[in-house]
């Protein structure tokens, strides 16, 4: 009977359900996918050195996703059992026995787990095969014709994880329903826990938060002092600081506002008291909010960093994109083709132990090599226009460095540059080193990969990333940051979209309660616009309280990354932007359904 | 005392269920006015289709035939911002269960109605003074509802409804959650507010003693308006033994 009374109460809050049952599918869709990748052997064996690095990095992430899942189902949880403790609050004053309700809550928990994560899996499988191949083709380049979607360890992985997950949620549940007073579970949250004004402990507060927080910006800034310590120390002061702050700035604010003529107008009184309302229940989740923002968007900052140094690693590597010796006819007509900035040919001869070159060919042309000046710019992150110096044949006499590089890989002869009478008295075979630069490498690829093909048929593979110029430099480049680069926006996007579902069920999960009180306001004659207004305006807030403090979190967080990275502050504007468009329409979702769940539908039925 | 009708509902039909489903007609046709300063009661059996009119008179429903004319203003033809707008200036209202916002203090609840009309602040307190004095709630405007007994919850409301000086206040068993003290209290108080500043009520009450208040009982029955009991010359305790005889009368002739 009471299994039938039960399975009702779901029924009649389908939609909420399917909110919860969406997020838990696609939290454990993404834990799958990232496992997936992250311990695939053919994706580990495929990659060259760049990737040993990468895998490190991966089980890191790994780490970190397993957290966020753990806050994020606790989230989810409380969603659900406030859904469903107004019905078993009933259940309990008609006499039904707690250990069975107990039970009753605990199966819930448990069916809409282990279902969640069974489909969440598959949903997974899909997305790697389509999602993640496409990622890994586009940022890594990498070759994913042998990769499999479907990993069983990271299925056994993540279903493992997220039942034992949903067995303590259940559990958490359970304890949580027996222990409540009847009353306490018919009345939801409808007690206030209103924010009283202490302007001395606030103020202890305010200063021992921004204390904290400027401790762990610091420890951030001189990473190097304080070596690995740190991170944990950094962390450690930073979620402090954050919560501290927002217990008292939080309260005094809406406490302040409140004593404005603004507060007097419309209904801004009722949305400020909403924020008071249940502040202390917000201070945690806002604090954990602005920390996983932080880490969110500082790992598609730095991530699209590491990306970004690819370019700057390609560029800034060699004068050329390719050196060719003896380059064929065929091979000619290739790069004749391609979009070229300079294209140049010089004389050589090569004897047992010496490469020669003409003194006088190099006075007509000179050679041209990366400008130290323009090195020395862009690691202090202005944006320069990358600039290249001219070696005349004098000058590559006294300085023949820059020829070094562009000597067939393994190469280990000397360079000399000789006059022209000298050259011609060589006895060896007159040969030809023939550059060439392009305007962009990346544009290029398909056309680059094939001139190396014709010309090395034999061992294409690895004469392919060590042919000297910034093609190789370019490939190199790609698999370690590229990986960095993969790394960080999956993770960024993973963290971001569990991170707002956590804010977005605790803003829900509210709106059960807050229910009556938009019926009321809707009887006094609040127009809906004004319900929606004041709607919007609540849970803007909510979200924007946390988003503020992490973009500085992640403004300091940088300097971590200031020895890894050439410029870490450069075009951070890009991934601010792309983390602020997903961030908003997370927003935008939460303040739909909080509205379809409070705003009293229009009866009108003629 | 002028007769100008303050409500004028005129035949009210209301089914419940759309077309095509299993429908309930609620009310079948209900033709009544209150004059302007009148003290009107609705009486009648639970599930006689009480709540379901005083939501059609609050702009809360809409009828599904008749009109409802509410300080001359045909309310069911009223739209959107226009039917918010309507219960924020026109109409009062006290429930049973008081509606007080939680999260407010005592004297942002009175406030509230003016607040949406944006009444200056500065004008708003005077107001809220004037009437916490004539309701003797001076001392618990700076709580919150959930500090106070339910009689001063119901006073409190009771501002709320008065504050935008509406055209009428309606009240759906406002005393049913009160004990017998509060709600003498409450009745000597709406009596009052009627008699002196001359605003018309129209109220949905089970009680006796409460309906002894009014100076005219509409008893409904099956969704019509059954019969009328006027107070006439009689003072308030003889209106109330007539309700009970009445009321008896009526229930005897619903149970054949
Ligand atoms: N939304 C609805 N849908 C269908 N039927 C309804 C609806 N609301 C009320 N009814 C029916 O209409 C009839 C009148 O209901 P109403 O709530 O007006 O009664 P009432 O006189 O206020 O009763 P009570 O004294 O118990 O409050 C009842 O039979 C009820 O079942
Ligand atoms: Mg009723």
């Amino acid at each position: 009977m009471l299994r039938k009374l039960a399975f009702t109460g779901i029924k009649s809050r389908l939609r909420d359900y399917l909110v919860l049952f969406t997020g838990l599918v696609i939290s454990s869709a993404v834990f799958y996918m990232f496992e997936a990748l992250a311990t695939n052997p053919q994706f580990l064996k495929n990659s060259t050195n760049g990737m040993s690095a990468a895998s490190f990095i991966f089980q890191f992430g790994s780490v970190l996703l397993t957290i966020i899942s753990l806050v994020y189902i606790f989230y989810a949880n409380s969603f659900l059992l406030s859904m469903r403790q107004h019905d078993y609050g009933i259940f309990m004053m008609l006499g039904a026995k707690p250990t069975k309700i107990g039970r009753l809550i605990l199966t819930e928990t448990l069916v809409i787990g282990a279902l969640s994560s069974v489909i969440g899996v598959v949903v997974g499988c899909l997305l790697t095969a389509s999602l993640g191949s496409y990622l890994m083709q586009s940022i890594l380049q990498t070759n994913v014709a042998n990769f499999h979607a479907v990993h069983v360890p990271a299925i056994l992985v993540t279903l493992v994880l997220y039942l034992v997950l949903f067995v303590i949620a259940g559990f958490i549940n359970r304890r949580k329903l027996i222990k409540t007073p009847v009353l306490g579970l018919l009345k939801g949250d409808s007690q206030p826990n209103r924010a009283k004004l202490k302007p001395v402990s606030q103020f202890i507060q305010v200063v021992l938060g921004i204390g904290l927080l400027a401790v762990g910006y610091y420890v951030m800034k001189h990473f190097i002092d304080f070596q690995l310590a740190s991170i944990p120390l950094a962390l450690v002061t930073i979620v402090f600081g954050s919560y501290l702050l927002f217990n008292a700035v939080f309260v005094w604010l809406v406490v302040l506002l409140k004593k404005t003529k603004w507060a007097q107008r419309g209904i801004n009184n009722f949305t400020l008291s909403q924020l008071d309302f249940r502040i202390r229940n917000y201070t945690k989740i806002l604090a954990t909010v602005s920390i996983l923002f932080a880490l969110a968007l500082g790992a598609i900052t730095v991530g699209m960093g590491f990306g970004k140094e690819t370019d700057l690693f390609t560029q800034g590597s060699s004068g050329y994109t390719m050196a060719l010796e003896d380059p064929s006819a065929a091979v000619k007509k290739q790069v004749n083709k391609l979009d070229t900035e300079k294209k140049v040919s010089y004389s050589e001869k090569q004897s047992k132990d010496t490469v020669y070159y003409v003194k006088e060919e190099f006075d007509r042309i000179p050679l041209q090599d990366v400008s130290d000046n323009w090195m020395k710019k862009m690691s202090k992150g202005k944006k320069a226009k990358i600039s290249y110096q001219s070696f005349d044949g004098q000058k590559l006499q006294k300085n023949p460095g820059s020829l070094y590089y562009l000597q067939k890989n393994g190469s280990d002869k000397t360079v000399k540059i000789i006059s022209q009478s000298e050259f011609a008295k060589i006895q060896a075979p007159r040969q030809q080193l023939y550059l060439f630069r392009v305007k962009n490498i990346e544009k290029s690829k398909k056309s680059l990969d094939k001139i190396v093909k014709t010309a090395y048929p034999k061992n294409y593979e690895t004469i392919r990333s060590t042919i000297p110029g910034g093609y190789a430099g370019y490939l190199n480049g790609l698999e370690v940051f590229g990986g960095f680069e993969f790394m960080g926006f999956f993770l960024g996007i993973a963290f971001l979209a569990m991170l707002a579902s956590c804010l977005m069920f605790k803003i829900l999960s509210g709106a059960n309660s807050d229910k009556h009180r938009y019926e009321m306001l809707n009887k006094l004659g609040v127009r809906k616009n004004t319900l929606r207004r004041s709607i919007s305006r609540e849970i803007m807030t909510l979200y924007a309280l946390p988003g503020v403090l992490g973009i500085v979190h992640v403004l300091f967080g940088l300097q971590l990354f200031k020895t890894l990275l050439i410029s870490p502050y450069q075009g951070i504007w890009l991934p601010f932007v792309i983390f602020i468009v997903l961030y908003l329409l997370y927003y935008l979702v939460t303040v739909k359904l909080y509205e379809s769940i409070v705003l009293p539908a229009v009866e009108i039925d003629k | 005392m002028n007769n100008q009708a303050i409500v004028s509902a005129r035949d009210i039909r209301k089914i419940y269920g759309h077309k095509g489903e299993k429908q309930y007609e609620a009310l079948k046709g209900i033709t009544f006015d209150v004059k302007a300063g009148e003290f009107v009661g609705i009486m009648g059996a639970s599930g006689s289709g009480k709540t379901t009119l005083l939501n059609i008179l609050t702009t809360l429903d809409q009828p599904t035939q008749g009109t409802v004319e509410i300080n001359g203003q045909d309310i069911t033809s009223l739209k959107g911002n226009a039917v918010a707008d309507f219960r924020a200036k026109e109409i009062g209202f006290i429930f049973q269960d008081f509606n007080l916002l939680e999260n407010l203090t005592n004297s942002e609840n009175i406030a509230l109605p003016l607040s949406l009309q944006n009444v200056a602040a500065a004008e708003i307190k005077p107001q809220i003074e004037k009437l916490a004095k004539q309701l003797s709630i001076t001392g618990i405007l700076d709580k919150y509802p959930n500090e106070i007994s339910g009689g001063q919850k119901q006073r409190v409301a009771a501002a709320r409804a008065l504050v935008s000086q509406p055209a009428i206040l309606f009240g759906d068993e406002p005393t049913g959650a009160l004990d017998s003290s509060s709600t003498t209290d409450l009745l000597e108080m709406l009596n009052e507010v009627n008699q002196q500043q001359n605003v018309p009520i129209l109220m949905v009450t089970h009680d006796p003693l409460s309906a002894s208040y009014c100076q005219r009982i509409l008893f409904i029955q099956d969704g019509k308006i059954g019969q009328e009991l006027k107070r006439g010359g009689q003072t308030r305790k003889q209106f109330y033994k007539q309700i009970i005889d009445d009321l008896g009368a009526f229930q005897g002739q619903e149970a054949d």
